[in-house]
């Protein structure tokens, strides 16, 4: 059991009345999950399987319908995170205004790509979705503070001020390790030894990855690639690898000639 | 130069999230009149008359969305749309960490027209100063008397709820943010039942954008033939875009409908020197591109229509000539597909194909069928999708690809090599 684990049922108690408070604003209770996850999370620094579980039986939810919920937020990270999350916005009036060069100078500075964490736990690096703060641009959020008209040296002074402690933003909390991401798509593909290169690293086309994808991906690539694919393998590999649906049809199509 | 403040008047110049700033401002009396002086039937006229079109994307008339409750069916809820993420959009933002006090008298009216004893607020939930600026000034105004039980001794009950989401665009669309505000996945659902019907909690909701929102405290206080005298003939009332992109001095500017696209681009400083315009975005990241011909049209909801394109949300995102239309397509469309809730098959898959064609097209690594490709795929996905998120992919793509071919076509191989 980490310290974390330990602690949690206290952390529970402290938080209980704050939980009550929040349900009590709705007329259906399952509207204060967000509003609990971030209050967990601040605390803990990311959403722990535990406080899933504490949402699920104050909010009358199986850990399926939370977890599922939960799955769907960017911003509520179920593995654990550095304490300087770097937000880096990555749409298109920040990328016309030169986000390309500083989200190149982070990786460079921080050693690490898109979804990823340094080793010491200090920063974890994402390239975000437009922040609606385009007339700065370009611009970032650091633990969802924002930090506007970013240059080379402004990035350089910021990151130097977290190494040291002394940088204006509060470090989140830190209640256990991270591991090289906390984005649970691109933990399959590390473990996988298919080591993420920053953005273009990402699973495609679809992170859910369920067999109604790999047929959404047959049905496109017929359309894209006028090829016809003829699938002999069984449903219950279907089933068992999803992804693995793929793969086999390029390797039927390679060996019918296409 | 039309740059006209009404919602932002004041910003920038005096803390308006003090409320007692914001009360010497007049804040807070047209509620105040609202309650004593009106009956919610009485507001819903005036908006009514006002011309007042929802300022967060659709453009349609409030009052009549207003009218679309039934009349017999309770409890009925508000919920403002502050989930701003449409690419290109800031105005909610700014309003929300300046006049936090204006956004919540707005609200109180709102709900008020449509006899509402419940609203809520629905915060992106990147924005956390914002959400805490506001709580705040729902505090001040819960001790001061004009929110929760019998606001202003009025006898009329109005809660108000804030609510921050967790990290997504598609729960601005109306019916994921209710679904995300029920504590679920923010899928959108199939209309109809419309929201007025069965809304939140399936019971009738109306979701009012924050800017609309706003413009009803000056429409209560100036009137709603002051507001339908400006704009154009269905286009009324005032506007704030948020002009970004290749202009000296972006920002969020508060304009008549109707001031030109050329105004527009010279009240935000005009492009750098030596620069040429190549083409405006004016309705946010789902808006299809207008051109130099476009220069003197008016800004409104049936030119930009008109031209091809959308108002939007007032998202004006100008490019010069320094513009990789190639890069800056595969950054929509990857946007698309990463946002895609996954609930519709064209979407979900058509986007992710997108950008991957899009991908090998920046690198200069397209093959031969390409360009073709795209624009076969992108409107196989249009129309056939839940929510507009899937029908956003193709606008600006097809509008550049149109414009600028051979960007496009100059990023395919040389026959032979694969990609």
């Amino acid at each position: 059991m980490t310290q974390r684990e330990k602690n949690f049922p206290e952390l529970l108690e402290r938080l209980r009345t704050q939980c009550t408070a929040i349900i009590s604003q709705y007329e259906e209770k399952r509207s204060a999950l967000l509003p609990m996850m971030h209050l967990f999370a601040q605390y803990e620094g990311f959403v722990s399987p535990e406080a899933m579980q504490a949402a699920a039986e104050m909010l009358d939810l199986t850990q399926a319908e939370v977890e599922g919920t939960v799955s769907f937020y960017t911003l509520l990270y179920r593995r654990p995170v550095g304490k300087y999350m770097l937000q880096v916005c990555r749409g298109l009036a920040c990328s016309v205004n030169g986000a390309e060069d500083i989200m190149a100078y982070f990786r460079e500075k921080l050693g690490i790509g898109h979804l990823q964490t340094t080793p010491d736990g200090l920063f974890s690096y994402e390239e975000v979705e437009c922040l609606a703060a385009c007339d700065r641009a370009t611009c970032m959020q650091v633990n969802l503070e924002f930090v506007y008209d970013l240059t080379p040296r402004k990035i350089e002074e910021m990151l130097d001020a977290m190494r040291a402690g002394s940088y204006e933003v509060a470090a989140m909390a830190q209640t256990e390790k991270p591991g090289e991401t906390w984005s649970i798509p691109q933990d399959a593909q590390i473990a996988d030894g298919k080591k993420s290169r920053g953005a273009d690293g990402v699973a495609r086309p679809n992170n859910a990855g369920g067999v109604g994808d790999a047929s959404g991906v047959i049905m496109l690539d017929n359309i894209i690639n006028r090829k016809v694919y003829r699938f002999t393998g069984t449903a219950e590999r279907a089933l068992a690898e999803p992804r693995a649906l793929v793969d086999i049809v390029d390797e039927e199509a390679a060996s019918a000639g296409h | 130069m039309p740059v006209t403040k009404v919602l932002t008047e004041g910003i920038g110049e005096l803390d308006l999230c003090s409320m007692d700033v914001y009360r010497q401002r007049g804040g807070y009396t047209q509620w105040q009149r609202a309650l004593r002086e009106m009956q919610p039937a009485d507001v819903l006229a005036l908006a009514e008359k006002s011309g007042l079109r929802g300022r967060g994307g659709a453009g349609f008339p409030t009052g009549r969305k207003w009218s679309f409750l039934p009349n017999d069916r309770n409890p009925r809820y508000l919920v403002c749309n502050c989930d701003e993420a449409e690419p290109g959009t800031f105005k909610d933002h700014m309003l929300l960490e300046s006049v936090p006090h204006l956004i919540l008298e707005g609200m109180l009216i709102g709900a008020y027209a449509i006899a509402s004893h419940h609203a809520f607020i629905y915060i992106r939930g990147e924005f956390k100063r914002g959400y805490e600026i506001f709580c705040a000034a729902l505090e001040e105004a819960r001790r001061a008397g004009y929110v929760g039980a019998n606001c202003c001794g009025s006898g009329y009950d109005l809660e108000v709820t804030v609510h921050r989401g967790a990290g997504a665009y598609i729960c601005g669309e109306e019916t994921a943010l209710l679904n995300s505000l029920e504590g679920k996945r923010g899928e959108p659902r199939l209309k109809p039942p419309f929201p007025a019907v069965e809304g939140l909690y399936r019971k009738p909701t109306i979701v009012n954008n924050v800017e609309t929102l706003g413009y009803l405290v000056p429409i209560l206080e100036r009137g709603a033939e002051w507001f339908a005298a400006v704009g154009t003939e269905r286009s009324k009332g005032y506007k704030i875009v948020s002009i970004s992109g290749h202009v000296r001095n972006p920002g969020n500017y508060e304009v008549p409908l109707g001031t030109t696209v050329r105004e527009l681009i010279e009240i935000a400083g005009g492009l750098r020197p030596g620069r040429r315009l190549m083409a405006v975005q004016p309705g946010g990241g789902s808006s299809a591109c207008i051109f130099e011909e476009h220069l003197d049209w008016p800004y409104d909801y049936e030119s930009m229509a008109k031209a091809g394109s959308m108002l939007g949300s007032g998202a004006f995102v100008v490019f010069d000539d320094t513009t990789d239309f190639v890069r800056a397509a595969h950054n929509l469309v990857r946007f698309f597909a990463h946002e895609s809730c996954g609930q519709c098959t064209p979407c979900r898959e058509g986007g992710n194909w997108m950008e991957r064609v899009l991908e090998r097209l920046v690198h200069g690594r397209g093959v031969a069928g390409d360009y073709e490709m795209l624009a076969r795929v992108s409107g196989t996905i249009t129309g056939l999708n839940l929510c507009p998120l899937g029908d956003s992919i193709e606008p600006f793509l097809k509008s550049v690809m149109q414009r600028f071919p051979e960007q496009f076509k100059s990023r395919i191989a040389a026959v032979g090599a694969t990609a």
